[in-house]
């Protein structure tokens, strides 16, 4: 062992043959796929229990301890939520898609129109405006919650989707960040089409919403899932049963199912299965998405 | 180049037509669904309000809604009444809940992040739509799940316990009871109560692939020259990790860091779904309950106006500290 850097003896991995070298970093890649392994098993695990359990019949499901696999596959259990009169399910999935759709169309529209005009344009009070979104975004939902709901109850709009369509329609996070991407736009590009000729709302349909589009169709998967996934504000605004949405269906379900856990399990499935299936069809971009906007679902 | 600049200086009109039809509806929409109940929030909580008792006075305060200045905020503080002791247990059990969920949630998600990236560039993509299966579930679908793991005749996690048991005795180890895990008030570990930790746990499951990707991004954005040096002069990948790695994630960890802070003070979902009503003896009433039920199970929306503005002050007051950190941050 000496002092002078830079010897043999500094450089560790090659003081060992070259084959040594592999078979350690094979050892180490070994351990991280076996961590990885048993993380990716803690993670499935309750969507597999979940899921084989609706497949259950009701008295396997009281077993102690409980059987993890099914020992008598059943399809009962989903004949028999998806025709309980009490839920009828279709119902309440087109509710969910009504707001999740609605709200993913204002906000896509709002977002890339207000972003390009924050972005390109000079006006009175612009300052004012922009500072007012960001702060927006500091203030939890909690604290405007009950004078929004007091809100609604004046317009006559709880009971009613457009509650949760209504108020949702300018979101603070989309124009800000379609104002990011907008300023990367160049203003030439826009200038070009005035001198064509092109009217403001024209370049606006035309020119600008094209150049958002990945943006535009991460923030809108975004949004989707956001909504389609929603408890606290549905849980105020939908008091009556047909008109709620499916998060509070599956609560709603559960409870007064405390003692049939089959049907509260196969309910379960079907209620998250759609937001899974649109997940794995579009993963790419929604990683994608949230990685550029930082955005908490 | 004169023409160029005269036809587009002709457009000033019609920028300003545009301008003005886009952004006065979405002035008027903000004064009525943003500003206002950011202005209606602050007043409620200087106000004894209750939508039950009609009053004449603008937004319905006044007269029989009558202005009581401080008197929520001090209640709060020193009052010995019902709700008042309700407000400080939730707010202590929200303090809880955060201080547990934030470092286990690095623990887990930026060593996660670090052996996903030393994977084969194929097998990446597998192991993060995996891991990020839970953040896209619904949270009131996680709740379900896990309530039915934690259930304790029929749950997943009593019955593992009783399995394990059988091979544990044979071995001569003492096995871990069964538990009810949600619902007894007598059960803690560590002073925190059983409930509070399995939440924790099952809020944790949901939410450690958001985090995870986010490190994803920012260990990809680190240049692999410095680790790349660090090989070659013989550091383990350990000494990588600890001398490279972390510290250049540390504006994300940060970040990271106080926006999970912020979120799990928000936590609602999990908690009503499956403990209802703030569990057993309130062991899980945090915050976000305590304003939910406060304003529309029992009317008092003043109150719960004023436990909001508290709310919002934690979180301003997390955020501002962030600021403060971050600003000496250096780039590489």
């Amino acid at each position: 062992m000496t002092d002078v850097p830079h010897t043999m003896t500094d450089f560790p991995l090659m003081t060992v043959g070259r084959g040594q070298v592999r078979q350690v970093w094979r050892w180490r890649l070994a351990a991280v796929y076996a961590i990885l392994l048993i993380g990716s098993f803690l993670t499935i695990v309750p969507f597999a229990f979940t899921l084989l359990s609706s497949f259950k019949d009701a008295e396997e499901i009281r077993q102690v301890p409980p059987t993890f696999f099914p020992t008598n596959f059943t399809w009962e259990n989903y004949n028999t939520v998806l025709n309980d009169p009490d839920v009828p399910l279709p119902t309440f999935y087109r509710n969910s898609a009504i707001v999740a759709l609605a709200n993913v169309a204002s906000n896509l529209l709002t977002s890339s129109l207000f972003g390009y005009i924050f972005a390109k344009f000079e006006f009175p009070g612009k300052r004012v405006l922009f500072l007012f979104f960001l702060a927006q975004l500091m203030i939890p939902f909690q604290v405007t919650m009950v004078p929004s709901y007091l809100i609604l109850v004046r317009l006559g709009l709880l009971n009613n989707l457009l509650g949760l369509i209504v108020p949702a329609a300018l979101n603070p996070f989309g124009i800000f960040l379609m104002r990011q991407f907008m300023k990367a736009i160049p203003d030439e590009l826009l200038d070009a089409a005035r001198v064509d000729g092109a009217s403001e709302w024209r370049i606006y349909w035309q020119i600008v919403l094209p150049q958002l589009s990945p943006a535009l169709a991460a923030l809108g998967i975004l949004t989707f899932m956001f909504n389609w996934n929603a408890y606290l504000w549905p849980l105020i605004v939908l008091t009556q049963q047909d008109i709620r949405t499916l998060p509070i269906i599956l609560t709603w379900y559960t409870n007064q199912h405390a003692n049939q856990l089959h049907l509260s399990m196969t309910t379960a499935v079907l209620v998250m299965m759609p937001v899974l299936f649109v997940f794995v069809l579009m993963q790419r971009w929604i990683i994608r998405g949230i990685t550029l906007t930082g955005l908490k679902g | 180049m004169t023409v160029f600049a005269n036809r587009l200086s002709g457009r000033e009109s019609s920028k300003k037509i545009f301008l003005f039809t886009a952004v006065s509806p979405m002035v008027i929409y903000m004064l009525v669904f943003a500003l206002l109940p950011v202005v209606w929030a602050v007043l409620l909580a200087f106000f004894d309000y209750s939508p039950q008792r009609a009053s004449s006075g603008p937004l319905g305060l006044g007269d029989t809604n009558p202005f009581i200045g401080f008197q929520n905020f001090q209640n709060m503080i020193s009052g010995e009444t019902f709700e008042a002791q309700l407000f400080r247990s939730s707010l202590y059990n929200t303090l809880i809940f955060a201080v547990l969920v934030l470092p286990f949630n690095l623990l887990i998600t930026i060593p996660l992040a670090v052996l996903i990236e030393a994977t084969h560039e194929r097998v990446k993509p597998v192991f993060r739509l995996i891991f990020f299966f839970p953040v896209v579930t619904s949270s009131v679908g996680v709740a379900v799940m896990w309530g039915f793991i934690y259930h304790p005749q029929n749950g997943l996690l009593n019955g593992f316990i009783l399995s394990l048991s059988e091979l544990l005795t044979a071995l001569g180890i003492q096995p871990p009871a069964r538990q009810i895990w949600l619902t007894n008030a007598r059960s803690e570990i560590a002073g925190i109560p059983l409930s509070m930790l399995a939440i924790v746990i099952a809020y944790l499951w949901q939410d450690f692939g958001y985090n995870t990707i986010i490190f994803i991004a920012a260990i990809q954005g680190i240049p692999d020259i410095f680790k790349e040096a660090a090989a070659v002069d013989g550091a383990t990948p350990w000494q990588i990790f600890r001398h490279i790695t972390l510290p250049l994630l540390r504006p994300t960890i940060l970040l990271t860091s106080v926006l999970t802070m912020i979120s799990s003070f928000q936590v609602f979902d999990l908690i009503q779904v499956m403990t209802p009503n703030g569990g057993p003896q309130g062991q899980t009433r945090v915050l976000t309950i305590d304003i939910y039920e406060n304003a529309f199970r029992f009317q008092r929306m003043g109150w719960s106006a004023a436990v909001a503005l508290v709310l919002f002050l934690f979180v301003l007051a997390i955020t501002l500290i962030q600021f403060r950190l971050l600003r000496s941050e250096w780039e590489y």
